[in-house]
């Protein structure tokens, strides 16, 4: 019954989806464009207005469409209709403008508040797709844009949803004492198992209670991104974890974490460390070398959810994208093109639900391995040398 | 590219986020979810301890009953096979004590037996002797009357006494 369904929506999908990629292709043909060359390079050089007429496929726009973020929320089915949101930014003069994004939703367009007019960047510009200011004298102004995007968005829906499970959870625990939890709560319960008991309770041993509400958020929160950025429409679509700004900051939080509560032993290893003294003394080497791997783990934190978030994302979108660039080739090529890459986004995106997982479990593992290292006492690490060098050996970082 | 630059307003916003986020989960949530988890699973093993201590002296207990009961029955047969030898060497005595009885109530009333049918014997002889007196007392009267008859009776003593000899 499942596979008989499964079967039948992939075959309903093909019939839908091929005759709407040759209507879109067959649009493209008299500029002669599609079949000779690559798509992409010739796109880059036709005019905005011919791209418009022709309803043009250009896979790179709209890969980046899809990662990046936007002033409005797409509806879904409907490229040009855009759930307005707030544009808060501040002009040249350091005042305060909000107004929807609905006032710049089409190309060109210009708002006037008070004496700033705004406009959204267009493909030229540097801030390109950013709101940018348009001062008296014809000059482009970067505003500082604290605008509620698609993104932010998708970042207040998270942080309620977090909240509202682990909240759950916790209340639960004020109302039902130690009854099995059940519901939300019991799934959140696991997973808060899985990684409190798992992870955080091992490595950081006695100061587990002071880190791990910040690691079990971290946890969460990167959880409930990945995840919501796996649903199409509204309240997900975002692709928040694969923002670089998102995991920056996160990186940033366990770099403090890390150095603001670091051991004197910690900060020892980094500017004393027990090497020879030639390493250290006339030229810093080692100080240098311990420097900037304190610097390196956030930053590697940074770009290993983002790439990987980021990758997913982009193969599940050019697997789709693949029907629409096949459609001229015929009604069997797209036909089968169509039942592969439908098949092989629906397997991408049960990946991508594990990789969701397995990333959030990832940065909480480093997180708090990188803590752990900040935590540790000297005299302890003296007194058992041989059991440290074990532990360091066997955490590991999986991805 | 684009992709690699942080955007100022939404590390603005994830920082307000987050922050928000984790001081209400840091304050109100996290203390009692992992309170809770701890002590429920602190409690879930010691309950399966105590669950797991609970059944060993269970099967002690119902071992060391068994054993009673084991003792309880050996001991009951003993008693009754005490009982049953108690029980024969009673009658056996009784029976002893019986017969020794009787034999005592039977000497006792053979004695008395003989000694009453001596006393009947004896009186017996006497009133033979007494009656056997009078009958020949009589005899003699009557056969002293007549002189023949005294004469015949001599000579037939006579012969008696002859032919004896």
């Amino acid at each position: 019954m499942k596979r008989l369904l499964q079967i039948m929506m992939i075959a309903i999908a093909a019939f839908v989806v091929a005759p709407a990629a040759k209507a879109h292709n067959e649009g493209a043909e008299p500029n002669g464009a599609v079949g000779s060359t690559d798509p992409v390079a010739t796109l880059n050089e036709q005019s905005v207005e011919e791209e418009a007429e022709a309803g043009e496929l250009n896979p790179k726009e709209i890969i980046f469409e899809h990662l990046l973020d936007h002033y409005g929320w797409e509806v879904p089915f409907s490229h040009s209709l855009r759930i307005p949101l707030p544009i808060i930014v501040f002009d040249n003069d350091h005042r305060i403008h909000c107004f929807s994004s609905g006032r710049l939703d089409h190309e060109g367009e210009t708002y006037t508040s008070g004496d700033a007019t705004f406009e959204i960047a267009g493909e030229d510009s540097p801030y390109k797709g950013k709101v940018v200011q348009i001062l008296p004298d014809g000059s482009v102004y970067k505003p500082f844009d604290i605008s509620i995007t698609k993104n932010v968005l998708a970042l207040f829906i998270t942080v309620i949803l977090v909240m509202w499970a682990v909240c759950g959870v916790a209340r639960w625990h004020k109302t039902q004492g130690h009854k099995a939890p059940r519901g939300i709560t019991g799934v959140m319960e696991t997973i808060i198992t899985f990684v409190y008991d798992g992870v955080i309770k091992p490595t950081l041993k006695e100061s587990t209670h002071k880190f791990a509400p910040y690691l079990l958020t971290v946890f969460f929160f990167i959880l409930f991104m990945n995840l919501l950025g796996l649903i199409v429409v509204f309240p997900g679509g975002a692709n928040l974890t694969g923002n670089i700004a998102v995991t920056l900051v996160l990186s940033i939080c366990t770099f403090l974490a890390t150095n603001l509560f670091g051991t004197k032993h910690y900060w020892k290893e980094i500017f004393w460390p027990d090497v020879p003294l030639w390493l250290k003394f006339p030229i810093p080497i080692m100080p240098v070398i311990e420097i900037f791997g304190a610097l390196t783990k956030p930053a590697a934190l940074t770009v290993r959810l983002f790439a990987n978030m980021i990758g997913g994302h982009m193969i599940v979108i050019v697997l789709t994208l693949l029907i629409f660039i096949f459609a001229f080739m015929g009604p069997a090529v797209t036909g089968a093109t169509t039942v592969v890459s439908i098949l092989f986004s629906i397997f991408m995106l049960l990946i991508d639900v594990l990789v969701s997982f397995i990333q959030a479990y990832v940065f909480t593992m480093l997180s708090t391995i990188f803590i752990a290292f900040a935590q540790e006492k000297g005299e302890e690490h003296h007194k058992k040398e041989g059991d440290n060098h074990n532990e360091a050996a066997t955490p590991t970082p999986a991805k | 590219m684009e992709l690699f630059k942080p955007d100022t307003g939404l590390i603005f916003w994830m920082f307000v986020a987050f922050a928000i986020l984790f001081f209400c989960l840091w304050k109100w949530a996290w203390p009692v979810v992992i309170k809770g988890v701890e002590s429920r699973a602190d409690l879930i093993d010691k309950g399966v301890e105590y669950a797991q201590s609970a059944k060993a002296q269970l099967d002690n207990a119902r071992a060391e009953s068994d054993r009673q009961i084991a003792e309880a029955r050996r001991q009951q047969a003993e008693i009754l096979r005490e009982a049953d030898k108690m029980k024969t060497q009673i009658i056996d005595e009784a029976r002893e004590a019986a017969r020794v009885e009787a034999r005592k109530v039977m000497d006792a009333a053979k004695q008395s037996i003989d000694q009453e049918r001596k006393q009947a014997e004896e009186s017996l002889r006497k009133e033979m002797g007494a009656m056997a007196l009078a009958v020949a007392d009589k005899v003699v009267r009557r056969q002293m009357a007549d002189d023949a008859a005294q004469q015949r009776l001599v000579e037939t003593l006579i012969n008696e006494m002859d032919s004896k000899n």
